[in-house]
């Protein structure tokens, strides 16, 4: 048993005050499991070179200051901002607490909105972070998309947290299901408000039925003292497509875990990411792919801009199981570094236990092209242009393959945003 | 306009122009040929300034001005082109984005105000059209999936749009099709301006059948071992270059 490194007497009776409802009987369960496996340490080949530490130092202030969700205040500026720009049918979880009101608005045949308190979808709380997850979630979504929709504008789900002072902790927990033939896109918005510190651990499970079509894109742009852990686990059927674009900006600790099953022949999963870090800003993404089922697609391409003392993981494990044969895979991370500080830990993983794939990965941490560099200057751009355009346009093709088009305008600008930001900060 | 006197340029370890001179006047036509391996592309990167092509000896100067002391940036400003026989793609920056940065560029060491949009948007599809380029390539990467053919038109659009004073095309012509040779020839003979001087380097002829060079030069171990007018580039394409690295090396 390893230790529990946040106190458990304290997290009992944050659960204990949640709503006696339908979830009351898994949180208590996710506690016990909690209590058991504690939250993941260093010493966990996954969790190598990220230290939950300040996620437990904010939670047991949050413990200690009585474990309260603060009083529903006004949106932020930032989320505000980005529900009048991005043209989606938005719903807004805010300091955990789900939009209620949102959720009853969502009467449409094609789209079934439903809190996890209300619906009977099991919760699994097995997985490091889930079980925490699961113990304090006061309440989630469960989303289903009917057989052969075609959902034509995206669902959002607009997640910020206020921390005025006090530390503040919250979940998020969302559930969906695509059934056979229909098609959905989906934007998952962090935003946040205030200096003070908190910690936000969210939860989001994708089910993809056969000849399905998933655009899924996650944008988190948090205030930098926030913590942020995040999974997204993914299942695929046959002949599903899941299309995947992750942006991180914000935040001081950040992990996200993406794990596809690839479960059946002719699925494929597009995969796609972007950090731009700076300061003390750590950024970690794990990506697993399992292909179980062959023949199926991956691909993953992650990329990243690194300053200061910035540091960046980024592990692409890729494993084709025994009789998953025509699998092609592919995994990209290149990443920019412009300081001596800045650290970047990029580690392609492929285990293959099937014949006949096709698997192939490429890492590079470095400079900018030459040639490319010299091209510009001879068109009279001058080096330090040159260096900006073509880091612009590194980020950029990120931007381009974000699978859901109407957050592209927002994300091209939050990108050169961020990037200018950066660079700033390399000035003498 | 160009004069190169004694010039040696060296790549890595390997001497490869080994003291070559030229002068090109304003409002001529000069064709530099010559096999491969002799020293064509490092003459045009020597004079638009990359600097893997270290200067050893001799000197560069462009209307009176020593080049060897500019950064590329600062030679493209002055109005020096060069058309790349191997174009990169830069996915992510587009192409309107990079005429107009570049006409910018420019202006602004001209003392001009930045390019109107409106105006910058009309001179662009006027030239597009005239190459034959889908106005769509605007908005595209620069050079980004273009085939052969579409990267060197581009190269000729951005030559249409800076109006340099002294444009070096190096093996523009290369592995273009009859069509695309054309339109390239084309683009060029719409540059040749009095006030302006066109610098081809070509391994073969048939490029100077569609734009009538004032001079041919013939390149060989780094050094120019024969000028003349147009007709030596027939007997060129009649003889091979054999003859006349042995008439060289006599």
């Amino acid at each position: 048993m390893r230790a529990v490194n946040l106190p458990i007497d304290a997290l009992r009776h944050a659960v204990a005050s949640l709503p006696e409802d339908r979830l009351a009987p898994v949180r208590r369960a996710a506690l016990e499991h909690l209590g058991q496996h504690g939250l993941p340490t260093p010493h966990e080949e996954d969790w190598k070179y990220t230290d939950l530490g300040p996620a437990v130092e904010i939670g047991n202030e949050w413990l200690a200051g009585g474990a309260a969700a603060p009083e529903p205040a006004g949106l932020p500026a930032a989320a505000r901002e980005v529900l009048q720009r991005i043209e989606a049918d938005w719903i807004v979880i805010a300091d955990g607490r789900v939009d209620s009101a949102a959720v009853a608005a969502f009467a449409g045949d094609a789209v079934q909105v439903t809190l996890l308190s209300e619906s009977d979808v099991p919760l699994d709380f097995a997985a490091p972070l889930t079980d925490l997850n699961s113990a304090l979630l006061r309440d989630g979504l469960r989303i289903g998309v009917r057989r052969g929709a075609v959902v034509e504008r995206p669902l959002g789900l607009m997640i910020c947290d206020t921390a005025e002072s006090a530390a503040g902790m919250s979940q998020v927990r969302i559930e969906i299901e695509l059934e056979a033939g229909s098609r959905a896109e989906f934007i998952e918005y962090h935003a946040s408000a205030g200096a003070g510190r908190h910690y936000a651990n969210t939860v989001v499970n994708l089910r993809l039925a056969r000849d399905t079509h998933a655009s899924y894109v996650r944008i988190q742009d948090r205030e930098r003292a926030h913590v942020q852990t995040g999974q997204l686990n993914v299942r695929l059927g046959s002949a599903s497509a899941f299309e995947h674009a992750a942006f991180d900006f914000g935040g001081r600790l950040v992990r996200n875990d993406l794990n596809v099953g690839v479960d059946a022949a002719g699925a494929s999963a597009t995969l796609a990411g972007l950090y731009l870090v700076g300061q003390d800003q750590h950024a970690d993404n794990h990506v697993r792919v399992d292909h179980r089922v062959g023949p199926a697609r991956s691909r993953q391409d992650y990329r990243g801009i690194l300053n200061g003392k910035a540091r960046a993981v980024w592990n692409g494990k890729v494993i084709v199981h025994a009789g998953a044969d025509g699998t092609d895979a592919d995994q990209a991370n290149h990443n920019l570094l412009l300081s001596k500080q800045a650290e970047i830990d990029a580690k392609p993983e492929l285990e293959i236990y099937a014949d006949d794939v096709k698997c192939s990965h490429g890492t590079t941490v470095g400079e900018l092209d030459a040639a490319s560099l010299y091209y510009l200057r001879t068109r009279g751009l001058d080096e330090e242009e040159a260096r900006q355009v073509l880091m612009r346009a590194f980020a950029q093709a990120i931007v381009d393959r974000t699978p859901v088009g109407v957050t592209r305008e927002i994300l091209a600008e939050k990108m050169a945003g961020r990037l200018a930001g950066l660079l700033e900060g390399m000035a003498p | 306009m160009l004069e190169i006197r004694n010039l040696h340029v060296t790549t890595g370890d390997t001497e490869i122009l080994r003291g070559l001179s030229l002068d090109v006047d304003v409002g001529e036509v000069h064709a530099i040929m010559g096999p491969n391996g002799s020293g064509k592309s490092t003459l045009a990167q020597a004079i638009a300034g990359h600097e893997d092509y270290v200067v050893s000896e001799g000197t560069i100067t462009f209307q009176g001005i020593d080049l060897l002391e500019l950064a590329p940036e600062e030679r493209a400003r002055l109005g020096i082109f060069l058309g790349f026989q191997y174009p990169v793609e830069i996915p992510g920056v587009n192409n309107a984005y990079l005429l107009k940065a570049a006409m910018n560029a420019r202006r602004k060491h001209d003392g001009l105000p930045e390019i109107d949009a409106f105006e910058f948007l009309k001179l662009a599809k006027e030239k597009m059209a005239l190459l034959g380029m889908d106005p769509k390539f605007l908005n595209r990467g620069v050079n980004e999936g273009f085939s052969g053919g579409e990267k060197k038109r581009n190269e000729i659009l951005q030559m249409a749009m800076l109006e340099p004073s002294l444009a070096i095309l190096d093996e523009t012509d290369s592995g273009l099709d009859i069509d695309a040779l054309r339109a390239v020839a084309e683009g060029v003979n719409a540059q040749r301006d009095p006030e302006r001087a066109i610098v081809l380097v070509t391994h073969y002829q048939r490029l100077l059948d569609y734009v009538e060079p004032d001079r041919v030069h013939v390149l060989s171990e780094g050094r120019i071992v024969r000028s003349g007018d147009k007709s030596l580039a027939l007997e060129l394409e009649e003889k091979g270059y054999d003859w006349l690295r042995e008439a060289a090396n006599a």
